[in-house]
Parts: C-alpha cells; structure tokens; sequence
C-alpha cells in the first residue's frame, strides 16, 4: 500500500505527516522545520521557489511573491470579502475565466490551485527525500466553512501537485481526531480553530472510534493575518507622525510593517511589553529612518478585541445550534497560531469556565489528524505496513497514538469514522425571490436527497435553477453557488414532464447532482455550474 | 470490522427501500425514538457501513452502491432529527404525569403525555396523538389535518391553537 500523507495547507503555513502504526511523523524542511510558510515566489533568477526560502524574496521583490493564496483558492473574484482581501496583497491578481482569481506574475498567469499546487509539491518532494519512497497520495485539510468551489480547487490543487486526493477533512475535525484518537473515550469537545487566514469552530462528540460532528461554523476572512493587518495600520500611522512619511503607498514598506507587526504579536503572546524600532525605512529623500515603537500587550489586546469579539460571538452560535450549554462541553481544543493570543485563552476560558487545552502543538495539530486519517484510509495504521520498521518521531507534546501510554497492539486500534456536516445551507431560488432549502446546515455527509422539479412553459427543454449557500430566506443575501443546468429535456406539455434531481454532497463536502426523469428513470444531464470552481487553465479552455 | 459481504447485502437492502420508507425504518429503530436513541442508531450504521471504512476492499461500482445506501440513512437521520425539534416544540413535555383515566388508548401505546394535554377533551387529545405521529413520519401537512380535527373537538384549548398556527408556520418556513 502506498504511503499516504496527511498535508494541513494553511494560509500562512503548512504542515506535513505521515502515521505509521507507532506514531506521527512530520515531515521536514530543508532545515529540519516543521512548519513550511505557504510561501511561492518567483524570484528574478529564474525558477520557483517555496517555503522558508520563499519568504526571504518578500522584502526584495514583493510582487513575485504569492502568499496567501488560501484566501483567493476557489473564490468568485467579484465578492466584496474578496474584493478587501485583495487590498492587502502585493502581487497582482485579475479576473479569469468563470470569476476565478489569477495571479500574475512576470508575464505567467496561473490559477490559484497551481500556486498552491507549488506547496503541495514543495511538501511531497521533502516527504519522499525524508521516507526515501514515493508518496502518490495525500488527505487534506480545509477549513470546515470552505464552499464547494474552494473545496473542488484544493483538489484540483493536490491533482496539478500529482498527489492522489482519497479525501478533504476539515480542519477542525481533524484537530479533534488528533486529540481523541486511541483515547476510546465518550465526550463532547470544542475545537476552536483560530489560525493565519481562517476562523473555524466545531462541537464533536467523541464515542469511542465515532468522531460525530454536532454543529460547525466559523468566518473564512478572519485570522491572524487581519491582527497583523491591523496593527500594521497602527506602526503606519505612528510612521506617518514620527517620520513624516505615509508608507500606506509603498508596498515594500507596508511588507516590512506587516512583518514587524507580525513579530510584535508574537513576542506580546509571552511578554508585557514590546519595545524596538522598525530599521531600514527608505525615506523620500534618500535617507534611510528607523521607526520606534512601545506597545504594551493591554494596547494590543485592545486593538484587537473586536476580532476576538467575533471569534466568541461564533463560538456561542455554534453551541446554539448543537444545542448545548458551555458547560456541558468537557475540553475546549485550541487549533491554530492566534490561538497563542493569551488574550484569546483567557476569553474562552471564560465562556467556558475552564482552562482550554494547548497540550497539542496548535500549529501541528490538525497535519497530526490529517495523517491518521490519511492512515486510516490506506490502510497503513491498522494493516502495520508502510512505515512499521521506522521509529516514528514523537511529537513535542505526544505521539495521538500512544496517547497516555497506552500502547495500542494490531487489532485492538479501530480505525477512526469521522461523520462530518455540510456547513451550511443548500438552496434554489424560487419565485418571488425567495430561497427554498435543499439541505439543512450541519447535516451529516455523505448524504443524498431528491427534489423533483417540473417544465414552466410549453415545449420547454432546458431548465435552469440558481443554487446559493447561506442562512438567508431571501435568496439575493445569500452567496450565489451557481445555476443547475437540465439540459435536452424531451418537449412537452408544461407540467407534463417531471424530472427528479439528486443532490448529494459527499465526503469531500463537495455537491454532486444527478437528475433522471421521474417516471421513466432515464437519466438526464445534469451539470452544476460553480462559480469560481477550477477551469483547465487561466483561461479556462476546457 | 463488517466483512465485505455483509455491507453490500446491507447496502442492497437500503437501496431497494430507500425510496418508500420512512426515516426510523432506514435507521432501524422504533418510531418513536427520541434524539439520542436516534443518534445511536445512526452512530452504529457509521461503524458498520461508513464508505471509508471499506474503500479498500470494494470495487469503484461496489463502493458507489455503499456510499449511496449511507447517504440515504444519513438523510433519514436529518430528517428524523428535524422533525423531532419540531415536535418538541409543539409539545411541553412533561413525562411525570398521570394519563387521564377517561383517554382511550393512544396508538403509540400509553405514552405518558404533557400536562397541557390534560387542559384538552379526550377526542381532541385523541387527535392531538394523531397529530404527533404525523410530524415524527415528517407529515406535516397530515398533523396539520389532526390539529384542525383537534381544535374543532376542543376549541376552547388554546393549546391546541398554538399548537396548530406553530405547525402551519413551520409548513410556510420551508420544505
């Protein structure tokens, strides 16, 4: 069986392991790091360079450097969400084919799902160098709002990367496999997953080898990258009265203000106080300035309590719809760097009236749960084939499978059902505006259900029905999937024709549609179109 | 661990009822299963038959025919669970009292029923039953029916009448 990995690409890093019947290995970068900066850059020397070594190129050619892609991967280029993300990055990004983003970048336009396909890459060949075999298979991680089309460009990602995909697991539900794997206990948990790029929490219940999702849901634009955003703006304008200079038109400049901001909150997580100056500022007039700063942890925490506001006001809804009280939940998961925040513990703290757990490294956690799925899936934690004669590498806290020492033999280890939800929303316009649910937020997937439509007019033989995802009854405030095409119906009668439409979403939190003529059982094209959804190439020839 | 047989006749065995039956049938447990007696009985399926768990052994046809089996069990399980939130909305439930000694026996047997039914005529609790069992089948325009029945035997029940405009609310709200 072919050796599967676990890959969390995340927005600002990414992370890769493999399971092996005695543990998690990660896998290494050039310099033995775990976490690989989802970082590509095309540097004027020629060539593509990715992860650590990407980033050294973001002070000296800014706009050949692509990170964040997660954020514009399977997106429709024209939502307003998008439309301010864009304002925060220096590489050059328009509008291709079906509203799909493509960058830029000395005269090659690509797809996001080729620039993230460059991570992909970038971690596979540092896995077969570190397993000495090649590696054709990889699960991976999305966030659990992620829509269809983001989902089907992760794959088409993994695809372009030559890696086999056998599944997209939610990050969420990965971190609590991570957590609660081989422990063969009964509880409910909290997986806040508060990472770069992306804000996501889910209430699982754990019963043994059965990892049920409740209730999921979270903000797609919040994370740690908009921390740093903000408190750049905050250096800019101390800039602006210091030196006299607005440094808001300069990319450069903007770059190396997101990176300070970057380091300050990472050094307020352990200290009071932050206390420097920003060197090497090119000045108008051909000096070169230094700007300092002082900023205590209470100043930060202030600049971002409104994002940590929304994380709470997010997390109290999810309880709501799996209906339970924070009390009743027994361990509060914390995913994702911003979790590091101590302002951030101590709010969940409070809500929850208990300590969170950050005894899982929050960078690695969810590359942890991604690799004992992917196991799982070949076969190769319960089977003991694959890497059986490694010794695999203990984690800094500890190896999931040999959670609290127990020592789990062949046979005795079952192998993980994760019953994941759709998160969110289903819908078709209906007349008047309104939209009519297909299929409920927080059902579990797989899950098949049947709608049968009919002809409006004579002889009609095309159908077209607006799909669109969201909580809204009107269908306008929701966010347009795309249309469902029935295509060569026979000419009838209007009414007379009844066609039964399928709508599954499968494993993958991916929408299929089948339809077939109810009466007769003959099959009918379906097709459904997804805005944003990955075409062949820039300019989608296929 | 299910062996490769077992799944597929299983499998087979949804599939060819999936259509006409209804959810507690599909998931194998009495109709008036409550939240979490549902909820293992969807858990135990997952174990058994969740399509991941047997990828390896079955062939892209076979897998094709697990898959959908599960996806419809998964629907009925939505859909029991949907329906039950709407019940217990309707109903104030309340398992401690008595039934009424003049109430003919209800369908489900002698189920304790709520304290507010006791504010109700015997015919109109008769069909106020009637209108629960509906709405655990996903019946809705059915319990509607019962409700109608019921507030016509009992119009002084304001109860009921709540009862009635919630159910027809939820009918407006969506499919």
């Amino acid at each position: 069986m072919a050796i599967a990995l676990g890959i969390d690409l995340g927005t600002t890093n990414s992370c890769a392991a493999v399971a092996t019947p005695t543990g998690v290995e990660f896998i290494l970068g050039q310099r033995g790091e775990r976490v690989h900066p989802s970082v590509v850059a095309f540097p004027a020397s020629g060539g593509v360079v990715v992860g650590a070594d990407a980033k050294r190129f973001r002070l000296t050619e800014p706009s050949h450097v692509i990170h964040s892609a997660k954020r514009f991967i399977g997106q429709n280029i024209r939502a307003p969400l998008v439309q301010l993300a864009l304002t925060g990055i220096r590489y050059k990004v328009t509008e291709g084919t079906n509203q799909q983003p493509i960058v830029t970048v000395r005269d090659r336009r690509m797809t996001m799902p080729e620039i993230s396909s460059h991570v992909l890459l970038h971690l596979k060949r540092c896995a077969e160098r570190q397993l000495g075999t090649s590696v054709s298979d990889a699960v991976i991680t999305v966030p659990a709002n992620f829509t269809d089309a983001q989902r089907q460009a992760t794959k088409e990602a993994g695809r372009l990367a030559g890696l086999n995909v056998p599944r997209l697991i939610n990050e969420p539900t990965a971190a609590a496999l991570a957590y609660g794997f081989g422990r063969n206990q009964d509880q409910l948990i909290c997986v806040f997953d508060f990472g770069g790029g992306t804000f996501d929490v889910s209430i699982l219940k754990i019963n043994g080898e059965v990892f049920e999702v409740l209730a999921s849901d979270g903000d797609f634009f919040l994370g740690g990258d908009d921390l740093d955003r903000a408190l750049a703006e905050v250096l800019a304008a101390e800039c602006n009265r210091v030196l006299h200079f607005d440094p808001r038109q300069h990319p450069v400049l903007m770059m190396k203000l997101m990176m300070g901001a970057e380091a300050i909150k990472c050094h307020l997580s352990d200290n009071d106080a932050a206390e420097g100056e920003i060197d090497g500022i090119d000045l108008p007039n051909g000096e070169v300035g230094s700007l300092p700063f002082a900023l205590s942890r209470q100043q930060f925490e202030e600049l971002i309590n409104g994002y940590v506001n929304r994380t709470i006001e997010v997390t109290k809804q999810v309880l709501a719809q799996a209906r339970l009280s924070p009390g009743q939940i027994s361990d509060v998961l914390c995913v994702g760097g911003s979790t590091r925040i101590p302002a951030v513990r101590q709010r969940l703290a409070e809500l929850f009236r208990r300590q969170p757990n950050i005894s899982i490294n929050p960078d690695e956690v969810v590359a942890q749960g991604a690799a004992i799925q992917a196991g799982s899936l070949s076969g190769s934690i319960t089977a003991g084939t694959g890497m059986g004669a490694r010794d695999a590498v203990l984690t800094e806290a500890h190896s999931p499978l040999l959670y609290g020492g127990a020592t789990p033999t062949k046979g005795t280890l079952q192998r993980p059902v994760l019953l994941d939800v759709n998160p969110s929303t289903l819908a078709i316009q209906t007349a008047g505006g309104y939209a009519e649910k297909l299929l409920e937020k927080n059902a579990p997937i797989p899950i098949e259900r049947s709608r049968v439509f009919s002809t409006a007019r004579d002889m009609q033989t095309r159908v077209e029905i607006d799909c669109c995802r969201g909580e809204s009854r009107r269908y306008a405030d929701n966010e347009p999937l795309g249309k469902l095409i029935l295509d060569a119906l026979p000419a009838k009668p209007r009414g007379d024709l009844k066609i039964e439409v399928r709508f599954r979403v499968d494993a993958d939190g991916i929408l299929h549609v089948k339809a077939s003529d109810a009466e007769s059982g003959a099959a009918q094209e379906a097709s459904l179109q997804v805005i944003g959804a990955p075409t062949a190439g820039p300019e989608g020839s296929a | 661990m299910t062996t490769r047989m077992d799944v597929l006749m299983w499998a087979q065995r949804i599939n060819a009822m999936a259509k006409t039956a209804s959810p507690h049938q599909l998931l194998d447990m009495p109709k008036d299963a409550g939240a979490d007696a549902a909820q293992e009985a969807f858990q135990k399926m997952a174990r058994m038959a969740h399509p991941d768990l047997h990828r390896n052994g079955l062939t892209p046809d076979e897998l094709e025919h697990v898959t959908s089996a599960y996806a419809a069990v998964a629907n009925a399980y939505q859909v029991y669970r949907q329906n039950l939130m709407t019940t217990s909305r309707m109903k104030p439930i309340n398992p401690g009292d008595p039934m009424p000694s003049d109430v003919p026996a209800t369908p489900s047997g002698a189920a304790p029923i709520g304290s507010a039914a006791n504010a109700m005529s015997s015919r109109a609790l008769v069909y106020y039953r009637k209108a629960e069992l509906a709405l655990k089948r996903g019946d809705l325009k059915g319990a509607i029916l019962q409700l109608k029945m019921a507030v016509a035997s009992d119009p002084q029940s304001a109860f009921l009448r709540t009862a009635l405009i919630e159910v027809e609310t939820e009918v407006r709200k969506g499919p």
